[in-house]
C-alpha cells in the first residue's frame, strides 16, 4: 500500500529503516527508545550480541515522572483518533479493553486523554491478554445485549484473540474488535489484509481508507454486531488515520441497525391466534436485548398466556419467576408461538450463522454452520437441520412490537375479561408446579453436604440466599458444577444467568466474568463467578483486571484440581480399551503440585481465602465474599470441590 | 476368576440382570425390582486398600469421593452393587461383550487391569461408605430457599 510520509521523521520512520538494515534489528526495536539508541543498534554488525542497552538517566526520569512532557508544541492537535474516541462515546460504548499494543497507541492515547472528563466512555480496561479482552466483551455483550469494544495489536492480538473471537461469533454474541495497523513500524505486525485472519468467524469487517471512512466503519460495526445474527465484527484502524491532523473532517451521522419485523399479514394471524386460542401459550428462547425480554413479558400478559423460558440456559429470556412462566393450569396447548424457539403454530427465529456462510472464505466449514459435506453421515450429516413448516426466519424481537399492537387493537372487553381469569389460574398454578418442583430439587440437593470435597450443590445452595436480594448476575457457565443454580435460583433478569461458553471453548468463564463485572459495576450489580479451576488458568491474569478496576465480582472456585470433563473422557477410554483406569490422570489432572487460587489472587492483588475443603466452613466464606463485592470488591473463594 | 468362570458368570449375569447391567451404577432397575429389597451379600475385600484403589481408578470421578455425588454409590437402586460376585461380574461384563461401544461411560475392567482381588477390595470400600446426608430440616439453606419461594414474585 502506497502510504504518505506524513509521520516519516518519527521514530518510526527511522526504526523502519533500522530494521531492514540490521537482521538483529528486533535489538533496536525492543528497547524502543530512542533515535540515538536506535542508531546504535543499527550500527551493529549481525554478528554482534544483541545488548539491551541500559535505561538512559533521561529515561528512568522521565518513566518515574520527574520530567514533565516537552514544552513544545504537540505536533498533532487533533489527532484522528480523537474523533474515532468521540464516535464510540456517541455509540454509548463504556469500555474499551485492551492489552497495550503501537499499533493503536493513537487511540489508546486519546481514550485515556481526550474529552472531558478523558477516559470515561469509554475507559480503557486493561486486559493482560487477549483472549481475556475479548471474553470481556463477550460476557458484557451477553449482559447487555450491546457491544463493547476489544483493541487488539496488529497481527498478533487478533491471533491470540482468535480463539475468543470464534466462540463469541459462536455464541452470537455483539462486539466490536478494533485492530491497530501501523506499516510503518514491526513489520511482522502488520499485514495487508489483517481482518482476513479471523474473517471466517466474524460477522463484518472494515479496514477504513481514510480517517472518514475509519469513523463510519466503527458506526458501521456497531450497527452490524447489533443486528441479527449479532456477532462480532471488526474494524482494522491505520495508524495514519489515528495520527493525522483533523481537518475539515465531520463525524458521520450514526444510522442504527433496520431490523425487519414480521409482515402485517402474518402479524394479524400470530394476534388472532393468541387471542382466539382457549389456552394460548409462548415459548420463549434468548431474544437481543433487555427490551425483547420487556416486550415478551408485555404480550405473554396482555394474552394471558403461559410461557416457558431460556432463563436457566443463558441470557435474554422470559423472567423464570413470572407467574405466567410455567406449564399453567392446563398443559394441553391450542395454539404455541415460538420467540426464538420452537412453536407449534408459529416460530420466529433471526437468522443463523449459515446467513454468514460467504465469508468463510478459507472455506474452514465450522461444524453445526456450514451445511454437511458431501457424504456426511451420523451427526456431521445433520447440518443445521430444516427449518419447521411454520418457522418464519425473522428476528423475534423486531416482531414483537407489531404484534402487541395488533393484540390491543383486536382485543375486547369481554376477552380481557377471560384473559384475566385465565392468568390467574396459571399464576396459581405455576406458583404449585414451582414449589413441587423446588421440593424435589431440595431433597437431591442434600446429597453428600457435609461431605469432603465439598459437594457443588452445595455452593449454590448457601449462596442463594446471600444474593438472592442483591441484583445479581451469573456469569460463568455452570455445567460443570453441577448447574445447580437452575434449579435453585429465580432467573429474573436478562443477565441473571449467562449461560455456557457458546462453543464450549475453556477460558472464557474468568474474563467472561470480568466483562460482566465491568457491566455491573457501573449499574450497582454484582457479578457471581462459579470458576472452574481448568478454565482459571487459560488467562488468569483477569484477575488482575479485576483487581485493578474494582469490579464487583465474587469468584468461587469449583477447584477439582483436573480438566476434570477431560479425566472421565481419558477414563473411559482406558476402559474401552481394557488397559485399567489407573493412568487415566496423566495429562488431565491439576495435581503434584496442587494450585493454591488464594495466594495465587493475592499476588494479583485481589482478597481472597481458601482452599476451603471443610464444608462447614463455606458459609461464612461466602458471606465475606458476598459482603467484599457488595463494598466494590473482588473476592476470590478457593473451594476444593466434588468433582461432580 | 479364570476364563470360563467369567464366562458363566458373564452369562448368568447377561440373563439375570440384563437392564441394570447395562445400565450401569445408579440408574434405575427394572420395574419392582430394587436392591433394597434384597439384603446385601458379603463384602470379602480390604476396604482399606479399596480406598487407595478407588482414588488411583479414578472411581471418585463419577462417583464422588464419597459416593455421596455425582452417580451416586450410596443409596442407588443398582443390583451390580448388592454382591460381591455381581459387582465383579459388573466390572468384566462389558469388556467382553462390548468393548467398543459399551452402554454407559462406566469404563470396562478386564482382569488384567484390575485383579478380583483389587475388585473386591473397592466394593469392600464402596460398602464402607457411610452418608454425610442430613435430614431437609437440619439444613438451614435449603429451607431459606424454600420460603423465600413462597412470596410473591417481584419484577
Ligand atoms: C480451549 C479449549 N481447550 C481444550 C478443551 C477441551 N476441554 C473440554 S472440557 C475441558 C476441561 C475443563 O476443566 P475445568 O474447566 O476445570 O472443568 P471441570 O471439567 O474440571 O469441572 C477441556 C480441557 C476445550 N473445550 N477448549
Ligand atoms: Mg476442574
Amino acid at each position: 500500500m502506497a502510504k504518505p510520509k506524513k509521520n516519516s521523521s518519527t521514530r518510526r520512520g527511522f526504526l523502519k529503516g533500522a530494521a531492514a538494515g540490521v537482521a538483529a534489528g528486533a535489538a533496536a526495536l525492543v528497547t524502543d527508545i530512542s533515535i540515538a539508541e536506535a542508531q546504535q543498534g543499527a550500527a551493529r554488525t549481525e554478528a554482534a550480541p544483541i545488548v539491551v542497552p541500559p535505561p538512559m538517566q533521561a529515561q528512568i526520569d522521565r518513566d518515574a515522572g520527574n520530567v514533565r512532557p516537552p514544552a513544545a508544541a504537540r505536533a498533532v492537535k487533533n489527532p484522528g483518533s480523537d474523533l474515532m474516541v468521540q464516535v464510540l462515546r456517541d455509540l454509548g460504548v463504556e469500555f474499551v479493553a485492551s492489552n497495550p499494543g503501537s499499533s493503536f497507541e493513537g487511540v489508546q492515547e486519546s481514550i485515556i486523554n481526550y474529552g472531558n472528563p478523558p477516559n470515561v466512555n469509554p475507559e480503557f480496561i486493561t486486559a493482560l491478554h487477549e483472549m481475556s479482552a475479548v471474553d470481556m466483551a463477550h460476557g458484557y455483550g451477553k449482559a447487555e445485549g450491546k457491544p463493547m469494544v476489544a483493541m487488539l495489536h496488529g497481527t498478533l492480538g487478533i491471533q491470540n484473540a482468535a480463539m475468543a473471537i470464534y466462540q463469541a461469533y459462536y455464541d452470537r454474541t455483539p462486539m466490536v474488535l478494533l485492530v491497530g495497523r501501523d506499516e510503518g513500524f514491526i513489520q511482522a505486525h502488520t499485514a495487508h489484509d489483517m481482518a482476513a485472519m479471523c474473517r471466517s468467524f466474524t460477522k463484518w469487517d472494515a479496514t477504513g481508507k481514510t480517517l472518514v471512512e475509519s469513523l463510519a466503519a466503527i458506526q458501521r460495526a456497531y450497527a452490524e454486531a447489533m443486528a441479527p445474527p449479532q456477532g462480532p465484527t471488526l474494524v482494522v484502524l491505520d495508524m495514519e488515520h489515528q495520527k493525522e491532523e483533523v481537518q475539515g473532517v465531520r463525524v458521520p451521522a450514526y444510522r442504527p441497525p433496520q431490523i425487519t419485523g414480521l409482515d402485517a399479514t402474518r402479524v394479524r394471524a400470530i394476534a388472532k391466534g393468541l387471542i382466539d386460542a382457549q389456552n394460548p401459550r409462548i415459548a420463549v428462547g434468548r431474544l437481543r436485548t433487555h427490551q425483547g425480554v420487556k416486550l415478551a413479558v408485555e404480550l405473554a400478559e396482555s394474552v394471558g398466556a403461559t410461557t416457558t423460558t431460556a432463563a436457566t440456559n443463558g441470557p435474554m429470556s422470559f423472567p423464570q419467576r413470572h407467574p405466567l412462566c410455567g406449564p399453567g393450569a392446563s398443559t394441553t396447548y391450542d395454539f404455541v408461538l415460538g420467540l426464538e424457539a420452537p412453536g407449534a403454530q408459529y416460530s420466529l427465529t433471526g437468522p443463523g450463522l449459515a446467513t454468514l456462510l460467504s465469508r468463510d472464505t478459507m472455506q474452514v466449514g465450522f461444524g453445526g454452520i456450514a451445511p454437511p459435506p458431501p457424504g456426511a453421515t451420523g451427526r456431521a450429516a445433520a447440518g443445521r437441520g430444516n427449518a419447521g413448516a411454520n418457522d418464519i426466519e425473522i428476528d423475534a424481537e423486531a416482531s414483537l412490537k407489531g404484534i402487541i399492537e395488533e393484540v390491543a387493537l383486536q382485543l375486547t372487553a369481554d376477552k380481557r375479561r377471560v384473559i384475566g381469569e385465565r392468568a390467574a389460574k396459571h399464576a396459581a398454578a405455576n406458583q404449585e408446579a414451582r414449589m413441587k418442583a423446588l421440593n424435589d430439587a431440595v431433597q437431591v440437593r442434600r446429597n453428600g453436604w457435609n461431605g469432603s470435597p465439598i459437594a457443588t450443590a452445595r455452593i449454590y445452595a448457601e449462596l442463594w440466599p446471600l444474593i438472592m436480594n442483591e441484583d445479581w448476575c451469573l456469569a460463568s457457565p455452570t455445567g460443570f458444577s453441577g448447574g445447580h443454580n437452575a434449579a435453585l435460583w429465580d432467573h429474573n433478569k436478562p443477565y441473571s444467568y449467562l449461560g455456557s461458553q457458546g462453543a464450549a471453548g475453556m477460558g472464557y468463564g474468568l474474563g467472561a466474568s470480568v466483562g460482566a463485572a465491568l457491566a455491573a459495576k457501573v449499574r450497582g450489580r454484582i457479578v457471581i463467578n462459579i470458576q472452574c479451576d481448568g478454565d482459571f488458568n487459560y488467562s488468569p491474569g483477569a484477575i488482575w483486571t479485576a483487581a485493578h478496576h474494582r469490579l464487583p465480582m465474587l469468584t468461587i472456585m469449583h477447584n477439582n484440581r483436573a480438566w476434570h470433563q477431560e479425566f472421565m473422557f481419558v477414563e473411559y477410554m482406558t476402559g474401552v480399551r481394557g488397559r485399567g483406569t489407573d493412568r487415566g490422570h496423566i495429562g488431565t489432572t491439576l495435581r503434584d503440585p496442587d494450585i493454591d487460587y488464594a495466594k495465587l489472587a493475592q499476588g494479583y492483588g485481589m482478597a481472597a481465602e481458601g482452599p476451603i475443603t471443610d464444608p462447614s466452613k463455606l458459609l461464612a466464606a461466602l458471606k465475606r465474599g458476598v459482603d467484599s463485592v457488595k463494598r466494590g470488591a473482588p473476592y476470590l473463594i478457593d473451594v476444593i470441590t466434588q468433582p461432580r | 476368576m479364570n476364563v470360563k468362570n467369567l464366562r458363566t458368570t458373564v452369562l448368568l449375569a447377561a440373563v439375570a440382570l440384563l437392564i441394570p447391567v447395562i445400565a450401569g451404577f445408579g440408574e434405575a432397575v427394572a420395574a419392582g425390582q430394587t436392591a433394597a429389597q434384597q439384603p446385601p451379600g458379603p463384602a470379602t475385600g480390604n476396604a482399606a486398600s479399596g480406598k487407595n484403589l478407588y482414588y488411583a481408578q479414578g472411581c471418585y470421578g463419577c462417583h464422588g469421593f464419597n459416593g455421596e455425588t455425582g452417580t451416586r454409590l450410596i443409596g442407588s437402586p443398582s443390583r451390580n452393587l448388592t454382591s460381591e460376585p455381581g459387582f465383579i461380574a459388573f466390572l468384566r461384563l462389558r469388556a467382553d461383550q462390548a468393548p467398543l461401544l459399551p452402554a454407559t461411560r462406566m469404563p470396562n475392567y478386564p482382569e488384567n487391569s484390575l485383579s478380583d482381588r483389587q475388585a473386591r477390595d473397592i466394593y469392600a470400600y464402596i460398602r464402607s461408605f457411610k452418608s454425610t446426608t442430613p435430614e431437609l430440616k437440619d439444613i438451614p439453606a435449603l429451607n431459606l430457599i424454600i420460603e423465600a419461594a413462597k412470596k410473591p414474585y417481584t419484577p
